[in-house]
């Protein structure tokens, strides 16, 4: 467990003096004090302006609509309105067998689609009672901390263009390019690719894999230090994020807020090394945790999550154990090909998985996994059916997000889209 | 631990999978969430999720709706789930923002899909589905896609009587 100390900076300003003086901060922008009358200023009311912003608003990162009641420039008031991108995959869920849900839950956290998979998947085997091989637990590893450094990147990109800097978008554009690469070699598509199954793996990964994945390892530690050199201490840059959007780790558990958001509070809570799962206890990393709550926390927080996403797939790749990808339990997982050339039971289970599918267990059971936005719970109901009784999912940006009003308050309307940038939330998952 | 400090709000409790389920009494819900929050043995202070499942398979008298609550304790790295069960006539739950703020939320979305009504919520209005949306979609009565085809044993839920051919059950023509 590590601290991130931030850049030798100077001691954040105190806040302003809650003035009785309804035009202390016009005053102060214009220089002139109480007693100087060359500059008249009338109260026009108490009226506040109701904006609406979004949902065709670029820098809300989907189809989110903030009401933003305002009183000059000052937020008084946010009400963010959801929905837009509301699929139903919850009702979905239960219309389809276990492995058609996979496809359906790439499309939620569409920025890191292998995680949400991995996710369902975990669900589903701890009521099957389903073990995957250590081979299987590895590459799933792998394929998630890519996911993270991706989805990561798009956030720095998108995040950074939101306060005017065009460069590091481009840059965490060609990165990602390199990952989504790797997804197509593995899975053949580049963006939703249903590669982690019930029971492991959709295949193992082609012999191509490695030298891709040792370019990771390679190249990116030298790109996120180019990319903290344009950004980390940039004055601009400073000055927008320091002392914004403060959430305390109070604040954190109250709404939920988890993930970066609750880390750069300063609780170092990760669900990878509080409850692991899949062997993230067999790799060494530390969680970054942040001291202010602010969004430069946030920003520091999730550009060191980056590097320690190297260094597990570091791990996990040069400690890759050979064998199997998939359980050996025919009932849940696909035989491999020659054998149903071979083994009439496994043409009998490769015909029942496909047509119908596999039964669960009768019972509930609620399983977490650490999404690059936070805690990404599956809560599954089963009646011992082919298909979910009811899944719930616990998405973490929509947490998140309901702890916006609460950061938006007071600050000046400029500084939303920073807010907004720091929580990272994907709205198709915060709709589902 | 509830069954210690609180023994009248818990019903019962049932363990599988290795995950331990409460169930607790309408009315004491919110006493029991607050003691789980606040004492010192248990912490539960970060609210997960709150949800609703549909059964309405079972019998007529018993509860058609249970509420599922997930709390965590990040001291104690565990997570607890209450259970309150609630019938069809009377859909009604105590509302826990004041014990968890981020629970407004989920208490809405829980409105939104199932119309449980969360007594004393500030603002219970729909939060994914349009505001004029009929119904709540995940109840398991929800026809969530295609049209209704007409069967003789089905003509009442199907068609309206005015709609009905002459000569079939129930026709108004």
């Amino acid at each position: 467990m590590a601290a991130i100390l931030p850049p030798d900076l100077p001691e954040l300003p105190p806040p302003p003096p809650d003035a009785e003086d309804p035009f202390a901060i016009a005053r102060a922008a214009l220089g002139v004090g109480t007693e100087n009358d060359a500059v008249e200023l009338v109260q026009i009311g108490d009226q506040t302006m109701e904006l609406n912003m979004g949902p065709q608003h670029p820098s809300t990162h989907g189809v989110l609509r903030l009401v933003l009641d305002l009183d000059g420039e000052v937020v008084k008031e946010c009400r963010p309105d959801i929905g837009f991108l509301h699929t139903g995959f919850e009702k979905s869920f239960e219309s389809h067998t276990y492995q058609q849900c996979i496809p359906l839950t790439d499309r939620m956290d569409y920025l890191a689609p292998p995680i949400n998979n991995f996710g369902f998947s975990l669900a589903v085997e701890k009521l099957l009672g389903v073990d995957v091989p250590p081979r299987g637990q590895y590459i799933r590893v792998i394929m998630c901390e890519l996911a993270r450094l991706g989805s990561h990147l798009i956030w720095f990109g998108t995040h950074a263009l939101d306060l005017g800097a065009t460069t590091p978008f481009l840059y965490a554009w060609r990165e990602r390019e390199h990952i989504l690469d790797i997804n197509e070699l593995v899975s053949g598509v580049r963006m939703m690719t249903s590669f982690i199954r019930v029971g492991g793996l959709m295949a193992d990964v082609p012999d191509e894999f490695g030298g891709m994945v040792e370019q990771v390892i390679t190249t990116f530690p030298k790109r996120i230090d180019e990319y903290e050199l344009l950004i980390t201490n940039n004055p601009i840059w400073v000055e927008r994020t320091r002392g914004l959007g403060v959430l305390t780790a109070e604040d954190c558990l109250q709404y939920g807020a988890s993930g970066p958001m609750l880390r750069g509070s300063g609780v170092p809570y990760d669900l990878r090394k509080a409850q692991p799962y899949s062997s993230y206890d067999h790799f060494e990393f530390d969680i970054p945790i942040g001291t202010h709550g602010d969004v430069y926390d946030r920003y520091l927080v999730r550009m060191q999550e980056m590097r320690e996403s190297v260094r597990i797939i570091e791990q996990a790749y040069r400690n890759l154990p050979g064998g199997p990808v998939n359980t050996s339990d025919r009932k849940v997982a696909l035989p491999p090909r020659n054998e149903i050339n071979t083994s009439m039971e496994s043409l009998i289970h490769h015909f029942k998985l496909v047509t119908e599918g596999f039964r669960t267990p009768k019972g509930q059971i609620y399983s977490a996994v650490e999404s690059p936005r936070g805690e990404l719970g599956f809560y599954m109901v089963s009646d011992g059916d082919n298909t979910p009784y009811r899944c719930k999912v616990r998405a973490p940006s929509f947490s998140n997000l309901a702890a916006l009003p609460h950061m938006v308050r007071g600050e000046l309307i400029a500084d939303v889209v920073a807010v907004i940038g720091s929580i990272d939330i994907v709205l198709g998952d915060v709709d589902r | 631990m509830l069954q210690a400090k609180l023994p009248e709000a818990v019903l019962r409790r049932d363990e599988a999978f290795g995950e331990e389920t409460v169930y607790v009494a309408r009315e004491h819900i919110v006493a029991a969430t607050t003691l789980l929050r606040d004492d010192p043995d248990a912490l539960y202070r970060m609210a997960v999720y709150v949800t609703a499942v549909d059964w309405p398979e079972r019998e007529p008298d018993e509860p058609r709706f249970d509420i599922v609550y997930q709390l965590r304790s990040l001291q104690y790295n565990d997570v607890c789930r209450l259970i309150v069960q609630i019938t069809e006539d009377d859909p009604h739950v105590p509302t826990l923002e004041k014990v968890f703020s981020g629970m407004d939320w989920h208490e809405r979305e829980c409105y939104d899909l199932f119309g449980i009504v969360f007594d004393g919520h500030h603002d219970l209005r729909r939060i994914l589905m349009p505001e004029d949306w009929d119904g709540h979609p995940l109840r398991k009565d929800y026809v969530s896609f295609g049209e209704p085809v007409a069967f003789t044993h089905n003509i009442e839920w199907a068609l309206p009587a005015n709609e009905r051919p002459p000569g079939m059950p129930g026709s108004a023509r």
